[in-house]
């Protein structure tokens, strides 16, 4: 059994607190995904729960022990690194088998360890190779299997797919996840990239400037952003996020274009508000998910169309800016073209300009 | 580290120190005490005597002038010294001439060698061949050639037919300077070339092709493109070369002593022979000081050419 | 090297014919010292001059050694046990000193650490000459003149700073990465160094090795004045044994001058490839 659990931990550097005391708490075997922009804390966050950076205060607990003063080596967890950090001068059974040799574990066990792991992750043919000789996506499957042989309580990965192309990226987070549900172990994984968490994760924790914005399901911070960075964060393409004025239980956007509001709103009249929704809400019409319920017809002229194949998206000006709509269905659009729109009224999401707050019903 | 203002006597300080080596803090300093210790005990110490000395009269026959303080007469004595003046001079100029003649050379035979593409690494360790010499060999290897019955040098003219009477080069005190310069340069330009020949291997190819697009002949393209980024190598080279200049002392030492008649004889040269032969050691180690500032000035000098250099590519890169 | 087909055939000979002077320059005095060496002292000094060797002899090496019935031979044996055994442990002390002192640099963040690097480097700049005066008398008065372990200990000193300079370089261009994954793999910091990131900086060592042993093995001006007699005399120092007032061994000396240079050609050019490495990117990067 291995929760790990993050009191008030905070981080400085000198006087310098890149960590604001968060708290989290991850369940025996959950995939939990830090994601945040570049500086938002989320690798020394990932870092302290290893180990390598002290802990400046709080306290950090993996399974029922405090681990605060352990060395990464008494922590019993395993590390995949943006790097991979696979050692340059062992063969890849080596670059398995290290760590079981440091243990002293008996060779007919390591050995018996480091196939089971090969195996899983298909490096068979590569055991006697030095990373030097292996591709971008067999030294990541290495990695991998470093820090699965030590059967670890706690596995954790430091954006170990950023240096992959976009195609391979694609299959590893794939395999990855395949991994999770082979081996369940408790998984705590760092991303910069939001569809790598919301594809990966049982659970999000999107970070900003040293804080925890949102803890939720992917599902829940994608239907239920609880501010305007996290409805802008998760999500591609992303929300369109529009300023407004409330007006007669409306949003009044700044060309005139007046939105109704879902009945009974917490909001006042003349309230500055965040007006959101998703591009897929937004399309032409007898190309769109959604029907024509609850939905505002509007006509708008075609900026920009980038067809995507199975879809378009089109770029159209809306409130004095460039929105993106989905286009179902596509057929060919021309740039000036004028169509006529239909916005999903259902899945409008609301928010307070002042405290970048959602507004709920 | 509040405890380093208590008096030693107080039990805290000691368990301060105590607690400061357990701790994490104190790993890179304990992994630097014994190479501070080392050059504690064999350069600080020494400076510090050597210090001392040049403030007395301190005769290596009379042990007891070591204590006899005589304040800065020897420096007096040393400015008003023409002899003094005469090597020191001629030790600035020396250094100057041969490093600049040095690193000239040194970016033409690196310039020559880079646009040569068969047989690149021999050449380059053909190169390296005056680097393995101990000074001291160079000096030898000098004597022996410029040397005026049997050296090969004269050997050669006379063969010729191009002199009938020897050239004394160590003997005659202009061409015995020119010899030195010579071995000196020999010596040393390697450094340069190899240097420099590396940093026009890393040169980047972009820059050159967008400025040749541009409409810049070879020689704009060496002005502008070439030279600028081999600036910070060039002043490597000077600083690395600027900390060891001294060594031409060993060379000097045995191709002439600073001979004929003194007028080879450089700061060095003059140094040892007041200290070991004249045993003046208080007058010698206020020269030695005069030489350690003028080698730290050098090595300043062009190591902050060096920084300088290194910031402006670091916008290139 | 596209440039290249630009050249017109006769740039190509001038720039051949330049780099074919500066070669015969760069190897012709060795060489002709190197000739030296095994000719006898007749043929070196005849008139008019004898270009071509018309006999080879060994007997400039054997005098050297005591075995020739000629001359009384020097202690040149003894000399160049001297130097050896000087050289290589100041190499190896100072190594494993200076090795010490470049990790600290290049893996940790402490206070003064600037300024302590810059004393290092400066403390490399004080001529040996200058500082042999000082260490005459301090040595002189320690008793350790004129030993192997008085040399050894200066050597020390010299060849401290360049080390720390090189590994310094060389531990930092291994990632911290690979000793923190060996942490978590379970190794103490004092395993993951010597499991991990001491074989990755093993070549660099050895070529700063090398550099030690190299310049403690060619050094003149310390040795030639704290050493007096064939218990600490160095090959450098020994080879002045040659020169009188008014008579030179050329042969001998050439001799000795091979002796010399034999063990530096065969580290430099095992060390040819790291000296570049070693002495550029320290600077530039």
């Amino acid at each position: 059994m291995a929760q790990v659990r993050l009191d008030k931990v905070s981080k400085s550097y000198g006087k310098l607190e890149t960590v604001h005391g968060i708290d989290l708490e991850i369940a025996h075997n959950e995939f939990v995904v830090l994601v945040g922009p570049s500086g938002c804390g989320k690798s020394t966050t990932l870092r302290m729960i290893a180990g390598l950076e002290e802990i400046t205060s709080g306290k950090i607990s993996i399974g029922d022990r405090v681990v605060n003063d352990l060395p990464p080596r008494a922590r019993n967890i395993s590390m995949v690194f943006q790097s991979y950090a696979l050692y340059p001068h062992m063969t890849v059974r080596d670059n398995l088998g290290f760590g079981l040799k440091i243990a002293n574990m008996a060779e007919a066990e390591i050995t018996k360890r480091v196939d089971e792991a090969a195996e899983i992750l298909g490096l068979g043919p590569y055991m006697d190779r030095l990373p030097a000789n292996l591709s971008g996506g067999q030294r990541q499957r290495v990695a991998m299997g470093r820090a699965i042989v030590r059967n670890p309580d706690v596995f954790l990965f430091d954006e170990p797919l950023s240096n992959l192309d976009a195609k391979l990226r694609g299959q590893m987070r794939v395999e990855i996840k395949k991994l999770h549900q082979r081996v369940k172990t408790t998984v705590i994984y760092v991303t910069h990239d939001q569809v790598e968490a919301m594809t990966l994760a049982d659970r999000i924790v999107i970070m900003r400037d040293g804080h925890i914005e949102q803890i939720g399901t992917p599902s829940e911070v994608f239907e239920h952003p609880v501010n305007i960075f996290v409805a802008g964060f998760i999500g591609s393409p992303p929300m369109n996020l529009l300023d407004a004025v409330v007006s007669n239980g409306k949003a009044r956007l700044s060309d005139g274009i007046e939105v109704p509001l879902p009945a009974g709103m917490a909001v006042q009249e003349n309230q500055e508000i965040v007006l959101g929704f998703r591009p897929e809400s937004l399309a032409p019409k007898g190309h769109a998910l959604h029907g024509d319920g609850a939905a505002l017809t509007l006509e708008r002229t075609v900026v920009i169309a980038e067809p995507l194949g199975t879809e378009t998206i089109l770029f159209v000006e809306m409130g004095g800016m460039d929105v993106q709509a989905k286009m179902l269905n596509p057929r060919v659009v021309a740039p000036g073209e004028t169509l006529e729109f239909t916005l999903d009224l259902s899945r409008l999401h609301v928010f307070d300009k002042a405290s970048g707050k959602r507004v709920t019903v | 580290m509040t405890t380093t203002t208590e008096p030693l006597s107080r039990p805290g300080f000691m368990e301060g120190v105590a607690a400061f080596f357990r701790s994490p803090r104190a790993v890179p300093y304990l992994l630097l005490l014994p190479a501070m210790i080392v050059i504690l005990a064999v350069v600080l110490v020494p400076l510090l005597v050597s210090f001392w000395t040049s403030f007395t009269s301190y005769n290596l026959t009379k042990p007891a002038t070591l204590f006899n303080f005589v304040g800065l007469r020897n420096y007096q004595r040393l400015l008003g010294n023409e002899d003094f003046w005469w090597a020191f001079g001629r030790t600035f100029m020396f250094v100057t001439i041969t490093l600049n003649l040095e690193m000239l050379l040194g970016l033409g035979l690196a310039l020559l060698i880079n646009k040569i593409t068969w047989g690149q690494r021999t050449l380059r360790t053909i190169m390296m061949f005056p680097m393995m010499f101990s000074p001291i060999l160079v000096g030898f290897q000098f004597k022996y050639i410029f040397n005026d019955s049997i050296g090969l040098v004269n050997n050669a003219l006379f063969d010729l037919g191009l002199i009938s009477q020897p050239i004394p080069w160590l003997v005659d005190g202009t061409l015995a300077n020119f010899s030195i310069i010579f071995a000196e340069i020999w010596m040393s330009t390697s450094i340069f070339a190899i240097l420099l020949l590396a940093g026009l291997m890393a040169l980047p190819k972009d820059p050159i092709e967008a400025a040749k697009v541009d409409g810049c002949n070879p020689l704009q393209v060496f002005q502008h493109i070439t030279l600028p980024f081999l600036m910070p190598f060039i002043y490597i080279a000077m600083t690395i070369r600027s900390l060891d200049v001294a060594r031409a002392y060993d060379m000097v030492r045995i191709m002439t002593n600073g001979g004929p008649a003194g007028r080879t004889e450089l700061i060095w040269t003059l140094m040892t022979r007041t200290g070991y032969q004249n045993s003046q050691m208080g007058m010698a180690n206020a020269m030695g000081y005069i030489s350690i500032l003028l080698s730290i000035a050098f090595t300043v000098f062009f190591f902050r050419k060096l920084t300088a250099a290194r910031s402006f590519m670091g916008g290139a890169q | 090297m596209s440039q290249m087909s630009m050249e017109k055939p006769w740039q190509r000979w001038l720039i051949r014919f330049g780099v074919f002077v500066a070669m015969v320059i760069l190897t012709v005095p060795g060489l002709w010292v190197v000739l030296t060496a095994f000719r006898p002292n007749i043929e070196v000094l005849a008139r008019p001059a004898v270009w071509i060797p018309q006999q080879w002899t060994l007997d400039n090496f054997a005098r050297l050694f005591g075995q020739s019935d000629a001359q009384q031979g020097l202690p040149v044996a003894q000399y160049f046990i001297n130097s050896l055994v000087i050289s290589l442990t100041s190499t190896v002390i100072a190594v494993v000193i200076g090795m010490a002192g470049g990790y600290a640099f290049a893996r940790y963040r402490f206070r003064g650490k600037a300024t302590l690097f810059l004393a290092f480097m400066l403390s490399r700049t004080v001529p040996g000459v200058a500082l042999s005066l000082p260490l005459f008398i301090i040595w002189a008065r320690l008793g350790i003149i004129d030993t192997s372990f008085g040399l050894i200990v200066v050597y020390l000193a010299v060849n401290i700073p360049f080390t720390i300079w090189l590994t310094d370089g060389f531990f930092r261009q291994i990632p911290v990465d690979l000793s923190e994954a060996a942490q978590i793999d379970g190794c103490t910091a004092w395993q993951a160094f010597w499991k991990i990131e001491f074989p990755l900086a093993r070549s660099g060592l050895a070529s700063a090795a090398i550099f030690a042993f190299l310049t403690s093995w060619n050094e003149y001006a310390l040795a030639s004045q704290l050493t007096r007699t064939t218990a600490s005399k160095t090959m450098p120092v020994g080879l002045m044994d040659f020169t009188a007032q008014f008579t030179v061994d050329w042969t001998g000396m050439s001799a000795m001058a091979v002796l010399i240079i034999i063990p530096a050609l065969v580290l430099t050019f095992i060390v040819q490839k790291h000296l570049i490495a070693g002495l550029t990117f320290g600077g530039v990067k």
